[in-house]
Order: structure tokens, then sequence, then C-alpha cells
């Protein structure tokens, strides 16, 4: 179930009715919400519910075994079983066919023929998310940060929650599993700001974002017939459409579960208004970059083993943050992208003894951002090279336009999404909170606003952005 | 959830439903005050005028951007106009025609892409093009109401009709696009000396797709087929002919021949000038991309469509 559909504007309201009628016992309500979430994942394909069961299961088994050993030993055995059998089922689902087609390709490339292994697999929606949210409750719980959960249907919740279920934010057990596990409530505050986000979120996917798809698509699709500045205009436009949408997602999802009396952590904090990549990363879909921060860079070692292994496992932790995006060579260039620059920022301000980079670093933030994008919208490495050559052999010319309505709507959108959001960065409240700032007749004119620009200008696409991963 | 909160959900729902309502209207009539006033533009502004004119012209060329940009009215020595709009198709095609007086005498040339009547993705979609005539024009609103293409949400919210529209609505308003006077609704396509590198990749490149073993003729766009039949019987005075215009390289005639077959059955006068240039001579100035021809190859098609067309004008 998409959150732009016809479908959710009636599914929401009814799961929220029936989830405060049973106000007194908040057993009852994670109940009600296990259904709601496995109707919501349903939607899409029940035979992948299967999937879900099968991992919440493992998952809520071994945290109680990994608790309960006695030695170090028997913990990392537990683990194990964890990160295999997690890791496995997204191995399998996710990524099989891309190894198996870059194995054949290796072996033909040494004279060696292997006939095709690829199989005919589903990508099953938003397996990339709660695997990693289930692998991080096993971990942290070796790692004694929190104790296992006891309550089967709490921590199968925990996994499915529908509002972060296909595309996050990415959970903490620590954060959520307390929520699950205590009454709820919803007070004036939350219906607030969880309103505004939702709206906003709405506004951000389905007017802006999808709009600009509309030329991105176009552009991307003939590459080869484009010139530099029609790519560059095109990349651009991406760069502000993967932004709005997968913040949008995200602002629904958080508003949606404040509805619900739940606060999830915040995914995005206006990634382009960063002055260096470190600082983008800290405001990029951040439930992604702290999981990848705390599970794999600090796992690696961190920066505790001296300079070139900080290197190492800041390039590793990238380009698997890369790979986890998608099974493309594509996905880990544009982490390898980031890995470097990273790099090159770290060493950087460790020789000049600098903490940033004044205004200029807004600028050089931003070209690093749009390069590497090139590689995660291009189908493939021969077509983002393409378009990266154009512009470095200066091949620049008149702009395409295309459907110049279409244009025009996407530009003026996008204008007015930066302005609103750098209204919102400069007011140092941040969004997650900026509804409570308004009395309740301010908000519904705002929300009244919010509905005429959607009815106006709103643009139908087939998916989010990020259910791909 | 307190009873406090509770009351407090209601008043914003209430009072959101009540501004977003009046907001809604008040939008939807300063748009409908303003694009009334609009006669140029692809979106509104063509429309509106073709609405005007409708039936005091001779004659009128329906169909998609190939009919938009292949028939130069100029040449055919009749008062003319082009109604060919740009992603439209036979839904919106027969909506329109069903608006003309039934007895006027006029010739109608409809043009037909084969392709799209064989696309089974088709849903008639392209009737959504009329959506700011909903409720507002008799024959456009009983399409729409029969299509299902306007959803329960646009009977609340009628600034809908003009999802899309707005901006080209409040540009074209304030300043017009052209002398509409003039405007014979036929758009050229000038290919620029900037613009030629980029024909000329386009037609290089290979984006054929094969033949299909089997073509199903799409249920929905027969059943707009139909209706146009309907109103033909209906209409004695007028001169309906069908026509697809001519394509850079169609690897595919299997579909051709089925759509001319269908035609046949039902007794529709169809011409397919598919292979037109192929056989008389072609010349990569005839075009801007391999299913769009440019000025001077519409120029050359319209001349050889009006020497052909004579006996009927």
């Amino acid at each position: 179930m998409l959150f732009n559909s016809i479908e959710y504007l009636i599914f929401l309201p009814i799961v929220f009715v029936l989830y405060w009628l049973f106000k007194s016992s908040y057993k009852n309500q994670n109940v009600l919400l296990l259904i709601a979430s496995y109707v919501f994942y349903g939607w899409w394909d029940y035979r992948f519910l299967s999937l879900i069961i099968f991992s919440s299961f493992l998952d809520y088994y071994v945290g109680q075994k990994i608790e309960a050993a006695q030695i170090k030993k028997n913990k990392q055995r537990w683990l194990l079983v964890s990160l295999c059998s997690n890791l496995g089922l997204l191995g399998v689902f996710k990524y099989y066919n891309f190894f198996a087609d870059s194995f054949a390709s290796t072996m033909s490339s040494i004279g060696w023929q292997v006939n095709d292994l690829t199989l005919n697999i589903i990508l099953p929606v938003g397996i990339s998310f709660y695997t990693f949210q289930t692998l991080s409750y096993s971990i942290d719980i070796y790692r004694e940060k929190i104790k296992s959960c006891n309550d089967i249907v709490a921590f199968f919740t925990f996994v499915s929650l529908f509002p972060q279920l296909v595309a996050g934010p990415i959970e903490r057990a620590s954060n959520l599993i307390p929520q699950i596990e205590s009454k709820r409530s919803l007070n004036i505050n939350l219906l607030k700001t969880g309103i505004f986000q939702i709206f906003i979120g709405l506004f951000r996917k389905v007017a802006i974002a999808d709009n600009l798809g509309v030329y991105v698509d176009s552009a991307y699709a003939n590459y080869d017939i484009h010139n530099g500045t029609t790519l560059l205009v095109a990349t651009v436009f991406y760069a502000f459409q993967i932004y709005f949408d997968f913040s949008g997602y995200s602002d629904i999802a958080i508003g949606s579960a404040k509805l619900f009396g739940f606060n999830f952590n915040r995914n995005f904090n206006f990634p382009y208004f960063s002055r260096t990549l470190t600082e983008f990363w800290r405001r990029w879909h951040m439930s992604l970059s702290f999981w990848l921060r705390d599970y794999l860079y600090i796992s690696l070692g961190g920066n505790r083993k001296g300079i070139v292994i900080t290197y190492r496992n800041l390039m590793l932790t990238m380009l698997l943050g890369g790979l986890w995006h998608g099974s493309s060579w594509n996905f880990v260039i544009w982490g390898g992208i980031h890995g470097l620059f990273l790099s090159i920022e770290k060493y950087t301000f460790s020789a000049l003894k600098i903490k940033t980079f004044n205004g200029f670093g807004y600028i050089y933030t931003f070209i690093v951002v749009l390069i590497a994008w090139v590689f995660f919208r291009a189908v493939d490495f021969d077509t983002a090279w393409s378009i990266i050559s154009k512009w470095f052999t200066l091949d620049f010319g008149s702009l395409f336009i295309g459907d110049s309505n279409a244009f025009v709507n996407a530009s003026l959108l996008m204008l007015l999404g930066l302005l609103i959001d750098l209204r919102i960065f400069r007011s140092n409240t941040p969004l997650e909170e900026y509804g409570s700032k308004f009395n309740i007749v301010r908000l519904s004119f705002i929300v009244s606003v919010i509905i005429i620009m959607l009815c106006l200008f709103y643009s139908t696409a087939e998916n989010f952005i990020y259910f791909q991963f | 959830m307190d009873s406090k909160t509770i009351n407090k959900l209601l008043k914003i729902i209430l009072i959101t439903l009540v501004i977003s309502y009046a907001i809604d209207k008040l939008v939807f009539l300063g748009l409908n005050t303003m694009s009334d006033k609009v006669m140029t533009g692809q979106a509104i502004g063509k429309l509106n005028q073709f609405l005007t004119i409708k039936d005091s012209t001779d004659f009128l060329v329906f169909g998609n951007s190939r009919a938009n940009h292949h028939f130069d009215m100029d040449l055919f020595n009749t008062k003319g106009y082009n109604m060919g709009v740009d992603g439209t198709g036979i839904a919106y095609t027969s909506t329109l025609v069903s608006t003309l007086k039934k007895d006027k005498p006029q010739l109608i040339l409809i043009h037909i892409d084969t392709k799209n009547f064989f696309d089974k993705s088709y849903d008639g979609s392209d009737i959504r093009g009329l959506k700011t005539k909903f409720n507002r024009d008799e024959n456009i609103t009983k399409a729409l109401n029969k299509s299902n293409q306007i959803s329960a949400i646009q009977n609340f919210y009628y600034s809908m009709n003009y999802n899309g529209n707005a901006i080209s609505i409040l540009k074209n308003y304030f300043k017009p696009s052209y002398d509409y006077r003039s405007y014979n609704g036929y758009n050229p396509i000038i290919i620029n000396e900037s613009q030629k590198p980029m024909r000329d990749a386009l037609l290089l490149k290979d984006n054929s797709v094969g033949c299909e073993e089997d073509f199903e003729i799409n249920p929905i766009a027969l059943e707009y087929l139909k209706s146009i039949k309907t109103y033909i019987e209906n209409s004695e005075n007028k001169t309906f002919i069908f026509v697809t215009s001519p394509i850079y390289d169609d690897s595919c005639s299997k579909d051709n021949n089925l759509f001319k077959g269908i035609m046949k059955d039902l007794n529709l006068n169809y011409s397919d000038y598919t292979n037109l240039f192929k056989e008389i001579g072609n010349d990569k100035s005839y075009w801007k991309d391999k299913t769009h021809l440019s000025d001077i190859g519409a120029k050359q098609f319209s001349k050889f469509l009006q020497k052909e067309l004579k006996t009927q004008m």
C-alpha cells in the first residue's frame, strides 16, 4: 500500500479509530497494529509476509538465546545465527543475481564460459529495511545495550510497524520496543506535529518529487541524444527529486506514527544545507547512516586502530552502504565516491586543523553529491560515464525543455520546496516539531492550502524511489 | 487519547474541511474566469478556441501530437482548424467529436496512431485532458463520467480539474503566447541548426521493439472508435476520414494490416500512410524524430494528402 494512495487514505483513519478505541489496553493495540501492518504489507504481495514472519520469529528467538547464554562464545554463536540468516535472506533475494551475473562475466573475461546462473527472483519490498532493523536488535542484545523482548506480539510489531515497514526510518529496538511495550498517548502537540508532517510529506512527494521526475525520466532515458546542459539540469532535478521523494516518505511515516503515539527518529535534516560531506551524511537518511556507523564502521574498528585502518573502514562502510541500496556496481561506485571524498575531507581537516569549510563548502558538497547521483540514477556504468563525460568535455548547448508546462511546474515547485526548507531550517525548529508552533486554526489553514496545492499540482508516480531498495 | 485531544482533532478536521472547501471554490472560480478568457497555449487555449469555432469551420483535424504537427492547415484550401493535442488518444478525440453539431456539413480528419490501438496499457486516461470542462460542458461531462477517469475527490475539490494547468493558465492569461485570431491549430516543428545533431542521433537510434506474435486491439480504444462510428451514422452531412501519417522507419506492418481490417469491418474510410516517404522518397529534413515530422516534412505530407482528398473537399 502506498502512502499517496486512496487505499491509505481509507486505511489510516480506520486503523486510527480502532486503535484509540482499544486505548485501555496497549497489548490489544499492539495486536491491532500487527494485523494492520500485515494488511498494509500484504496489499503489495501477501506471499512475502512469510519472510517477515520468519525474520521476526528468528530474531525473537535468537535474541532470547543471546541474552540467556552464559559464556561469550555461545552469545557469539547465536549472534552468528542471526547475522547469517538475515544476511542470507538479503543475499538470496537481493544480491544473488548480481553476484551470479558478476561471476559469469568474470569467468567469461578469462575465457571460461559459465551457463546463465541468474534466477527469476522478486525483490520483496522493504527487505533491506526490516533486515537491518532486526539485525540491530540482535547486535544490541549481544552488546548488552538492551534486554531481549519477551512479548512476541510486541516484537513482531516492532519489526513490521506499518509506517516504517517498507522504507524506514530504520528504527532501533532501543527506541521503539520500549514505546511498544508501554501505554501510548496522543496529546495535542503530537497530533499537530503529526498532521503537519504528513501533509508536508505528501506535498514533497506528490507535488514536488513526482513533477521533477517527469523531466528526469525523459532526459535519462535518452541520455545519448541530450547535451551536457540538459543532463546537468536533469541531474540537479534528480538531486531534489530523490530528496523530496524520500524525505517526503519519511515525513508521512513519522507523522503517521505520531498519530498512534509513537516517536520515530528523525531521518532527514535539510541535507543540502551542508558545508561538508561529513555533515551531509549526518543529515541524509540519518537512520541508515547512523546504523552503518554503529554496526559496521565501529564494528570494523572505527578510528581506533590507526590512520590507515580508519580510511579503510570509512571506504568499506560507504562501499557496503552503496551496495545496500541495490545490487548494481553503480551503487557501489556511488558509495565509493562518497567514501573517497569523506576520506579526503578527514585528511584535510586533520592536516589543516579545521572542523569545517566556509561558505564555499555548500557548493563543494553539492557538486560531489551531484556527480555521485549520476551513478545512482543511471541504469548502468556506461550511461553514467557517458553523462559525466559530456560535462567534462564541455558538451554544453541549448537546454532541452520538452513539455514547457511540465518543466515550469517542476522548477517552480522545486523552488517553493527549497524556500519552505530554508524557512524551517532558519527557524532552528526541527520539521518534526514545527507543527506545534501553530494554533488549530492556523494549522488547519496551512493543511488546507497544501490540499489545494496537491489538487493543482499532484503528479502520479508508480512508486517511491526507495521502495526498490 | 483523551477527550480534549479528540475535540481538537475533530476541530482540525472540521476547520480544514471548511477552509479547504472555501479556498477550493475560490481557486476554481478564479481559474474558471481566467481560463475562459485564455485562447492561447496547448493545454487550455487551444481547447477554448476549438469550442468557440468548431461549428463554424469546414474542416477539422483531430488526434495526438502527430496530428498537431503533421497537418499544415494552410495547404488544404479551406477554412480549417487542427485540434491535434500532444499526449492525447482516441478517448479525447472521440469526446471532442461528440461535441460537434450533427447537421453542420464538415470534413473531419481523424489521425490514427496504429500502435496506440494495440497498446495493452491504454486505459483511456487521455480523456482527463478535458477535465477543465467537467461540469461545464454537457457532452464532455457525460463522457468523463462514463469513462470513470474522474476521482470521487474531484466532486468535492473542483480545483483538481485544473491539475497541472494552473501556471499555464496564469501565464497565458497575462501574456498570451500568440495571436489566436490568426491561429489555425497547426504547430509546425522547426528544426534549427543546433537541434540537427540531436535529430540525426534520434533517427539513427534503434528503438524497434519487434513484431509481437499476437496483436490484440485494445478494447477501450475500440469502444471509443465504435462511438465515433455511431456518431458518423447519425450525422449524414459530415465526411469522416481516418488517416495514419508517416513514420520514419516502421519495423512492423502486422499491426497496420490488422488495423486496416478492423476499419474495413467497421466500414470506416481509412488510409494508412505509414510508409509514404519510404515510397515517394525520404529525407532527414522531413523529420524531428522517428515519429514526428518537421515543418518541411509536414508540408510535403499535407500537400500529398491535399491532392488525395481533393475529391472529398
